[in-house]
C-alpha cells in the first residue's frame, strides 16, 4: 500500500507506505547495495541520485479513492530519491574531501532544479539521517530527498513564522537574527565569509546547529559559487566537530530548508538554512523525542545553547 | 490617499450611487493594503482611488506594445499624429482620455509606492494623472450587473518601487490563481527577416538550415493567409496540413500567426457577416485600427455564430498539426462598442481567449498586441513591448513604432511579469550581420538581457546569412535563473540573475549610451550528468565533475 491519508485532528497528511518496511537494515560492507558492485551499481561512479526502491512517494503512485468526507486519501504522488555522496563506503561528510562536498552541493542544486519541473511538486526536502540512533538503514554515506506534493506541516509553520516576523521587523527573520548573533557572537560555532553556523538561541536539541547564509537567499538554486564553497566548508567543519565531541561517529539528522516551489513566491521572507538535529546529549545518552516533544511539539532542551556553542567552538579542527 | 472618498483604514465601506452599489473590505498585508469587494448596477466608470500626483512616476500602458516607463509631472508621451489616428484603441480603450491626459493602466508606481489593480475580469482598471492628482478608475463601460460581481481588487504597497513591482506581480499571480506552463519556448519566427514578403520557399530553406540550432518551435508569421479574417493559406503557401507536417518532419513544433479578433474590410468575412462585427453608436462596423493599408474591424465574439466560427478556425489549425499559436492584435477584441450581448469589452475579450484555449487545449498560446491584465491565465506567453526592428534608435518617438531600443527597454521594465503571469516574449533576436543596422553591442545586449531575464527566446533571421550565432547560445545559457532589476526609474539598470545556466550573473546596462558591464560568478563547479533508467523503471542520475573522467 502507498497512499496519503489526511489527519483531520492536526490538518496534516500522513504517508502510508508498506514499501519502506521491506528495506534492508544496516547490511554488512560486503553486501552494501550502494557500493560499486552492489545490487544498485554494477559499475563504479562518483556521485549518484536515484529513485528509492522503497519509496514513500512516487511519480506514478497507485490510484486511491477517497470514500469518506472525513477520512480522506490521496495518491502518494511525489518522488523519493537516495543521494549517494561518494563511492567510498567508509567515508562521511566529516571525512570527505571538500571538493566532494562541493560536488554534492551542485548535485543537490541539480536535483532541486529537476524536480521542481513537476508542477505538482510543492516542497523539495533534502536530508541525511546519520547513525542508527536516527534510523539510518545503510552505513554508506548517503542522504535522501523527498519531493512532496504539499507543503509539510512544519515547513508551513516556518513560513507562517517568517511571514509574521517580516511584518513585525520589516525584514527577513533570519537576517534580523544574524544582526544580533554577529554582534553578540556567543552562540557562533564557526563562520566564514558567507556562512555562519550557530547553536541557535531557540535550539531544541542539546547540540543542535544551524547554518545560515549571511546574504538573504531562499534556495540552493541561487547560492553563489563562493557561498557553495563556504557551505561545503561549514558542513565539513560542523560534522568534524561533532565527531570529535565524544570521539564517536556522531549521529545526526541534517536537514536543508529551502523555499517551496510551484506555489506562492516566498523568496522575500524565507531564508535558506540547514538544521543539524543530533539526538545525543552525552556520549551514551540520547535526547529522545518522547511524549512531550512528539505529543505537543514542545521541546525540553537539557543543554544551555550558549554552553553547547562554546563546547563546539572550542573543538579545533583543521580543513585543508 | 482616499478610497471612494474615505480614508481606507475604515475597514468596511458601502457606497451607494444612483446607478450602482459598492461594498468594500480593507485588508492589511505586510506591504500595505488590499481593498476588495463587490459591485452591482450600471457602474460605468467608477472612481476607486485618489491621491496627490508625485513629481515622477512609473506608468504602464494597457497592452503589449505600449510603454512601461518613468515619467515626470507635465510630460506627455510623444506619439506621431498618424499613429494615434490609426491605432487609437491600441493606446487605450478610451482613446480620447489617452490623448488628453497621462494614463497608466492596471498599476502605477512612485519611488516609495505602487498602487495597482489585481485583476481585470469585468472592468478596465486605470489611473488618470489629472491636474495635481492621480485617480484610479474601474471602467465597466455600458455593462449592467443585476447581481453583485467581485470588484477588481486594489492593492496599495509601500516600500521601494524596485522591490514592489515583483510583489505586485506576485499578488496578481495569487489573486488569479495562476500556474503557468513549464514550457518556455525557444524558436524561430519569419517576421523580422521576411515581413509580409514571406514565401513557402523561404520556410523550406530555413527549415533545412534550422537543425543546426536549438529551436523547439518553428513559427510562420503574418503573410500566409488570404486576408485578415480569411484564415486560409494564400496562393504562396501549401495547405495547412502540409505546412505543419513539413515543420514537424524537420523536428520542430509547428507554429503559426493569426489575428483572431481582427477582420479586414476587404475580407470575405467582413463582407458576408457584417452582423459579426463590433458596431459603433450608428450600428456601423466600428473601426478598431488601420493596418495593412486597410480598415480593420473587431469580431463580436458574443455573437454565437461568430464564436462558433472562431472555434472552427482554431480547430482547423490544431487539427492540421499546429501546436504553437501567436495570436496578435488582440486589443481589437477588447474595444468598447456595441456587441450582441451587453457585457463589458473586457468580459468579451476574456470570453474570446477562453474559446481559443478550449479548442487548442494545452498548445502554447503567445499573446501579442494584447491587453495585459485581462489576459492572465489565458495565454502561456506574452509580448511585453513594441515590435523590435533591425535598428536601435533611442532618439525617435517610442510608442508603437518598431525599434529594438524601445522593445529592449520594455523587456526590462516589465520583467517582473515573467514566470508569474506568463513567459515574457521580449520579441525576436535579430543576430544577422547584413540586412540590419544593429551593431554588435545592440545584438549582444538584446540576447544577454533576454536570457538573463529567463524570457522566451525566438530568433528571426534568414539562416543562410552570416549570423552571430554564439549570441543565441549565450542567451540560452543565461536562462533558467531568477532575475531582479534595480533602477527601474533610473537611466542605468542593474540586472541580477541568480541560478542561470552559468551561475549568478550581474549586468549593469545603460541602454541609451550603449554601455554595459557583465560580471559572472565563475566559482561554481560544473557537473556532467548522465541519466539511466533501470529495468524496474527507476531513474539513476550519475554525476561527475566536468573534465573529470576518473572515479572519485
Amino acid at each position: 500500500m502507498l497512499e496519503l491519508r489526511y489527519n483531520p485532528l492536526t490538518d496534516e497528511w500522513i504517508i502510508v507506505s508498506a514499501f519502506t518496511q521491506k528495506r534492508p537494515t544496516r547490511p554488512k560492507t560486503t553486501e552494501c547495495p550502494i557500493c560499486p558492485g552492489g545490487v544498485e551499481f554494477p559499475g563504479t561512479y562518483d556521485l549518484v541520485s536515484f529513485d528509492n526502491k522503497y519509496p514513500s512517494l512516487q511519480l506514478n503512485p497507485p490510484n486511491v479513492v477517497s470514500e469518506s468526507p472525513i477520512l480522506k486519501r490521496k495518491p502518494a504522488k511525489g518522488n523519493c530519491e537516495v543521494i549517494v555522496y561518494t563511492s567510498n563506503h567508509q567515508s562521511s561528510l566529516s571525512e570527505m574531501p571538500l571538493l566532494q562536498i562541493e560536488k554534492l552541493i551542485e548535485m543537490w542544486v541539480d536535483r532541486t532544479r529537476d524536480l521542481m519541473q513537476y508542477n505538482f511538486v510543492k516542497y523539495i526536502f533534502i536530508f541525511e539521517n546519520r547513525g542508527q540512533e536516527v534510523g539510518a538503514s545503510l552505513e554508506h554515506p548517503h542522504g535522501q530527498l523527498y519531493a512532496f506534493p504539499f507543503i509539510p506541516i512544519r515547513i508551513s509553520r516556518k513560513l507562517d513564522a517568517f511571514e509574521k516576523g517580516y511584518e513585525e521587523h520589516k525584514k527577513c527573520v533570519i537576517c534580523k537574527i544574524l544582526e544580533e548573533e554577529l554582534s553578540k557572537k556567543e552562540r557562533i560555532v564557526y563562520e566564514n565569509e558567507t556562512m555562519i553556523t550557530i547553536v541557535p538561541f531557540y535550539a531544541r536539541f542539546p547540540y543542535e546547529v544551524h547554518i545560515y547564509p549571511k546574504r538573504h537567499v531562499d534556495s540552493f538554486l541561487y547560492l553563489s559559487g563562493q557561498e557553495k564553497k563556504d557551505l561545503a566548508k561549514a558542513l565539513k567543519i560542523i560534522t568534524m566537530k561533532y565527531d570529535r565531541l565524544f570521539n564517536i561517529p556522531f549521529p545526526y539528522m541534517m536537514m536543508f530548508f529551502q523555499s517551496p516551489v510551484n506555489t506562492k513566491d516566498f523568496s522575500r521572507i524565507f531564508h535558506f538554512h540547514v538544521e543539524f538535529n543530533p539526538p545525543k546529549r552525552d556520549k551514551n545518552k540520547i535526547k529522545w523525542m518522547a511524549s512531550v516533544e512528539t505529543g505537543t511539539w514542545t521541546f525540553i532542551n537539557p543543554k544551555i545553547p550558549e554552553e553547547a556553542a562554546q563546547e563546539l567552538r572550542n573543538i579545533k579542527v583543521e580543513v585543508k | 490617499m482616499k478610497i471612494l472618498g474615505h480614508s481606507f483604514e475604515d475597514g468596511k465601506i458601502t457606497f451607494e450611487a444612483e446607478n450602482f452599489v459598492i461594498r468594500l473590505k480593507v485588508k492589511k498585508i505586510p506591504e500595505g493594503y488590499i481593498i476588495s469587494g463587490e459591485i452591482k448596477g450600471k457602474p460605468k466608470r467608477v472612481e476607486i482611488f485618489r491621491t496627490e500626483m508625485p513629481e515622477i512616476f512609473f506608468i504602464n500602458n494597457w497592452q503589449s506594445w505600449g510603454p512601461a516607463k518613468k515619467m515626470k509631472r507635465g510630460e506627455k508621451l510623444k506619439i506621431p499624429e498618424k499613429i494615434l489616428e490609426n491605432f487609437g484603441y491600441g493606446f487605450n480603450p478610451n482613446p480620447h482620455l489617452f490623448e488628453q491626459n497621462v494614463v497608466s493602466d492596471y498599476f502605477y508606481g512612485e519611488k516609495k509606492l505602487v498602487v495597482g489593480f489585481l485583476s481585470s475580469k469585468y472592468a478596465h482598471p486605470f489611473f488618470l494623472f489629472d491636474g495635481h492628482e492621480v485617480v484610479g478608475y474601474l471602467d465597466y463601460f455600458e455593462a449592467t450587473y443585476e447581481d453583485f460581481i467581485p470588484l477588481e481588487p486594489l492593492i496599495i504597497l509601500h516600500g521601494n518601487l524596485d522591490d514592489l513591482l515583483p510583489v505586485y506581480a506576485e499578488y496578481v499571480k495569487l489573486k488569479n490563481n495562476l500556474q503557468i506552463t513549464k514550457r518556455n519556448p525557444v524558436g524561430w519566427s519569419s517576421w523580422y527577416q521576411y515581413f509580409s514578403k514571406l514565401t513557402w520557399e523561404d520556410i523550406l530553406k530555413n527549415l533545412g538550415l534550422a537543425k543546426e540550432y536549438l529551436y523547439e518551435v518553428f513559427q510562420i508569421d503574418d503573410s500566409w493567409e488570404i486576408d485578415i479574417g480569411d484564415w486560409q493559406p494564400n496562393e504562396k503557401f501549401p495547405p495547412l496540413e502540409e505546412m505543419a507536417k513539413t515543420i514537424r518532419k524537420h523536428g520542430f513544433i509547428p507554429g503559426i500567426w493569426i489575428a483572431p479578433f481582427s477582420v479586414s474590410e476587404t475580407s470575405l468575412l467582413a463582407k458576408n457577416h457584417k452582423d459579426w462585427l463590433v458596431k459603433d453608436e450608428n450600428d456601423s462596423p466600428l473601426l478598431a485600427y488601420r493596418n495593412w493599408n486597410k480598415n480593420i474591424y473587431a469580431l463580436d465574439i458574443t455573437n454565437e455564430e461568430a464564436a462558433k466560427w472562431l472555434k472552427n478556425i482554431f480547430k482547423r489549425l490544431k487539427d492540421a498539426g499546429f501546436e504553437y499559436f501567436k495570436i496578435d492584435f488582440l486589443f481589437a477584441g477588447a474595444i468598447p462598442g456595441k456587441r450582441h450581448l451587453n457585457i463589458s469589452p473586457i468580459e468579451a475579450y476574456r470570453l474570446g481567449l477562453k474559446f481559443i484555449r478550449e479548442v487548442v487545449e494545452d498548445s502554447f498560446i503567445l499573446g501579442c498586441g494584447a491587453p495585459l491584465l485581462p489576459s492572465v491565465g489565458l495565454v502561456d506567453g506574452m509580448r511585453i513591448g513594441p515590435d523590435t526592428a533591425p535598428y536601435y534608435n533611442p532618439e525617435t518617438p517610442g510608442a508603437f513604432i518598431p525599434n529594438a531600443f524601445y522593445a529592449l527597454r520594455n523587456t526590462i521594465t516589465r520583467y517582473y511579469m515573467n514566470g508569474k503571469w506568463w513567459w515574457n516574449d521580449p520579441d525576436c533576436l535579430l543576430l544577422r550581420n547584413i540586412d540590419t543596422e544593429l551593431n554588435l553591442w545592440e545584438k549582444k545586449a538584446y540576447a544577454f538581457v533576454s536570457g538573463m531575464l529567463n524570457n522566451m527566446i525566438i530568433q528571426s533571421d534568414d539562416l543562410s546569412l552570416s549570423i552571430e550565432r554564439y549570441l543565441l547560445d549565450s542567451a540560452l545559457k543565461l536562462r533558467g535563473g531568477r532575475a531582479f532589476v534595480k533602477g527601474l526609474m533610473e537611466e542605468v539598470y542593474e540586472i541580477f540573475a541568480e541560478g542561470t545556466g552559468i551561475g549568478n550573473v550581474k549586468l549593469r546596462i545603460n541602454l541609451k549610451k550603449e554601455r554595459s558591464e557583465l560580471s559572472v560568478d565563475e566559482k561554481s563547479i560544473k557537473l556532467l550528468k548522465q541519466v539511466k533508467t533501470k529495468g524496474d523503471g527507476r531513474k539513476f542520475n550519475y554525476y561527475q565533475q566536468k573534465g573529470d573522467d576518473k572515479d572519485a
